[in-house]
């Protein structure tokens, strides 16, 4: 058999779920621990180099500091695939909402001394580097995952999930909490994978996996404006999970 | 703070670890044996600002953003912080709302422990890299682990949707609410992992624990009729009974030049520690019988003064929490209820127990419904500059031993105090 391949994992700016997600992944894990080499991973195990070569890289967070930039180049250049895992990586997620405030601001309300810190707007790795494909998620979706295990074991390449939420809410057979319930909910506009959870759970869709390719967020922002919801609401909706996305752009207009 | 790169550096008087293994979140530390300051715990994980942007943002949305503060324990943020915002709101939830959130705090309480001690903290003690080099001779240990963790995963899941960042939790209660029978299912997988649990005060009885004794101060909630997660008084092991609105008069956080994390101290200034040993020395005689006479064949009583059996602690609270977690599923009678939300402003607090010890959230909500300020204080920083106490002494007792013995033992203490660098910083 061909020798195991080699799996870097990173965190930058970000809650590390996507990383508890894949340590942890249930009774997948010890199959794919042993089929892969796991040679850089922090949180998991000590030692291991940054420096590669990596058949691939998996990258969890956004990227809010100079030297994670600089970092991301290297692995870039050191990785045969690079993939961004989950939402503060594919697309800002929550370390993105402070892009929506002047960032000196959202600063002095946590640091008494400014001038020690030395963060960036938050962005996407995509921002900085290629990258060959994402698992979107926060935390990133188990289905996704596994897909991108197997396709890495076999060498094929992986198809991630690329359509709305609303699909697996048909799927699911859900009453449309939008259209019945006028319930604000970013289905519409969100990827899928969760399997259509809030929506299951008697809520609207909070976009925490980020845009789907292709989204019309401005026909989304329309709608819940004509259902009463204020500019600065809608606003809201469209920075939770992904304010430097350009997908999103458009419901993210405040006045 | 600069880049991290390689791990670690020796020289003469100096152990420097750049970026430690195996904890949650980015921090290294720097020990320098002969010249002052002695210890520095660096913490570079990257702050978010979580405080900062908040500020704009609705009420219902805080719990949802918070959860994404620690990806290890994102319900013990989100209660802590719904709660805090239903003080502040005068929001008043019913009792099956409160049952909810305490069975949802203990499933992820276990299940954090879980992994703090099985996949963190024990390859330390076996001297391996991780938990993946010790698949082979562990088998036992691992498959235990696995199987708990996917039980007690499926319950955090079962009441908040999913484990990692529920979405159920709203202010007011539960947007969906299990059924009876959802719970028996679980009920049983409970109960098959009961002897699994009891299993885990064994295993971890088993590690050779370093000697050593510190003198610090303890702080967790207290109730006085439960081992309270959610609510309660804070109490010290130093006299401290203080209701959680006074928590700020006796508790101070402040940046230091070099971490992005703060460092709390208590109303003397004096550091203190905080989790699952804590809450031991505080409220023992609260733990079921059956955990009390685990912790009696384990050799476990209190006071305990060792921070490394913070680890012992903490798996009689895995077996503690799944027997409790069965009581409270079985006297659970799932009923219909709406949540009854009226935005009123204000501003509250609310303290609970995560995992690794005393958590803090605080809002001012306004009339509109948005957060004007926001303040949140974790367990790591309330440890921080404890564990940069005891590592001091660890250090001052254990100089004769040669420089890698010794840094592992620092390695092991931190590890011990089980710190989520990512909360720290948020």
């Amino acid at each position: 058999m061909d020798e195991k391949k080699k799996i870097g994992i990173f965190k930058y700016s970000c809650c590390a779920g996507c990383e508890f997600q894949l340590i942890y992944f249930q009774h997948y894990v010890l199959e794919t621990l042993k089929a892969v080499d796991v040679t850089y991973c922090k949180m998991l195990q000590s030692g291991g180099t940054e420096e590669g070569p990596f058949h691939v890289a998996l990258i969890e967070g956004a990227i809010t500091e100079q030297w994670q930039a600089d970092q991301l180049k290297k692995i870039r250049e050191s990785s045969k695939y690079l993939i961004p895992i989950g939402s503060c990586a594919v697309c800002g997620g929550i370390p993105a909402v402070k892009n929506t405030s002047q960032e000196l601001n959202v600063e002095r309300r946590v640091y008494t001394n400014t001038s020690v810190i030395h963060s960036l707007k938050a962005h996407p790795v995509e921002h900085y580097v290629n990258v060959d494909g994402t698992i979107k998620g926060c935390p990133m979706g188990v289905r996704d995952l596994v897909e991108l295990v197997k396709s890495l074991l076999l060498d094929i390449t992986p198809q991630f999930l690329e359509y709305c939420v609303c699909v697996e809410c048909k799927l699911r057979g859900n009453i449309c909490v939008l259209v019945a319930y006028d319930e604000p909910c970013m289905g519409p506009v969100t990827n899928a994978g969760c399997g259509a959870l809030c929506p299951s759970l008697n809520r609207g869709c909070y976009g925490c996996w980020g845009p789907m390719k292709d989204a019309n967020a401005r026909a989304l922002a329309d709608q819940f404006e004509r259902m009463g919801l204020s500019r600065e609401d809608i606003s809201r909706c469209f920075t939770q999970f992904g304010e430097p996305a350009i997908e999103w752009k458009p419901g993210q207009v405040k006045s | 703070m600069e880049a991290r790169s390689g791990e670690i550096m020796k020289e003469n008087n100096r152990i420097q670890v750049d970026y430690l293994a195996r904890v949650e979140g980015e921090a290294g530390f720097q020990i320098n044996l002969d010249s002052a300051p002695p210890i520095e715990i660096k913490i570079f994980e990257p702050p978010r600002f979580f405080e900062g942007f908040l500020v704009g943002r609705k009420y219902d949305e805080v719990g949802d953003m918070v959860s994404r503060i620690c990806g290890i324990c994102p319900v013990s943020h989100m209660t802590t912080a719904i709660q805090a915002v239903e003080k502040a709101m005068g929001i008043v939830v019913s009792d099956q709302t409160r049952l909810l959130r305490k069975i949802l705090s203990w499933s992820q309480i276990v299940a954090s422990h879980l992994i703090h001690l099985y996949m963190l903290a024990m390859p330390d003690y076996y001297r391996y890299r991780g938990v993946v080099d010790m698949i082979p001779r562990f088998q036992t240990q691992i498959h235990r682990l696995m199987q708990m963790k996917e039980t007690v995963n499926e319950l955090t899941a079962l009441i908040g949707g999913r484990a990692l960042h529920p979405v159920t939790h709203l202010p007011g209660g539960f947007t969906s609410i299990p059924s009876s029978l959802q719970f028996s299912a679980i009920l049983k997988k409970l109960e098959a992992i009961r002897g699994e649990a009891g299993q885990v005060v064994m295993d971890i009885s088993q590690l050779d624990v370093p000697d050593f004794r510190t003198e610090s101060v303890y702080v967790a909630l207290k109730d006085s009729h439960d081992y309270s997660i959610n609510q309660g008084r804070i109490a010290s092991t130093t006299g401290l009974d203080i209701p959680v609105e006074n928590y700020l008069d006796n508790f101070h956080e402040s940046q230091v030049s070099y971490a992005y994390a703060k460092q709390s101290v208590d109303k003397d200034q004096k550091s203190f520690m905080v989790g699952a040993l804590a809450r031991m020395n505080i409220k023992y005689d609260q733990l079921l019988e059956e955990s009390k006479k685990l912790a009696e064949k384990v050799g476990f009583s209190v006071p305990s003064r060792n921070p490394f059996l913070n680890n012992l602690a903490q798996s009689l609270e895995v077996f503690d929490g799944i027997e409790r977690s069965i009581r409270l599923i079985e006297s659970f009678h799932s009923q219909d209820e709406r949540r009854q939300v009226r935005i009123n402003p204000g501003d509250g607090g609310s303290v609970t127990e995560a995992p690794r010890g005393l958590l803090y959230h605080w809002y001012r909500i306004n009339e509109r419904g948005m957060v004007e300020r926001a303040n949140i204080v974790t367990p790591t920083s309330h440890n921080f500059l404890n564990m940069e106490k005891d590592l001091k002494k660890l250090v001052n007792e254990n100089g004769k031993k040669g420089r890698d013995d010794l840094q592992g033992l620092c390695e092991k203490l931190v590890r011990a105090y089980d710190p989520c660098f990512s909360c720290s910083v948020h």
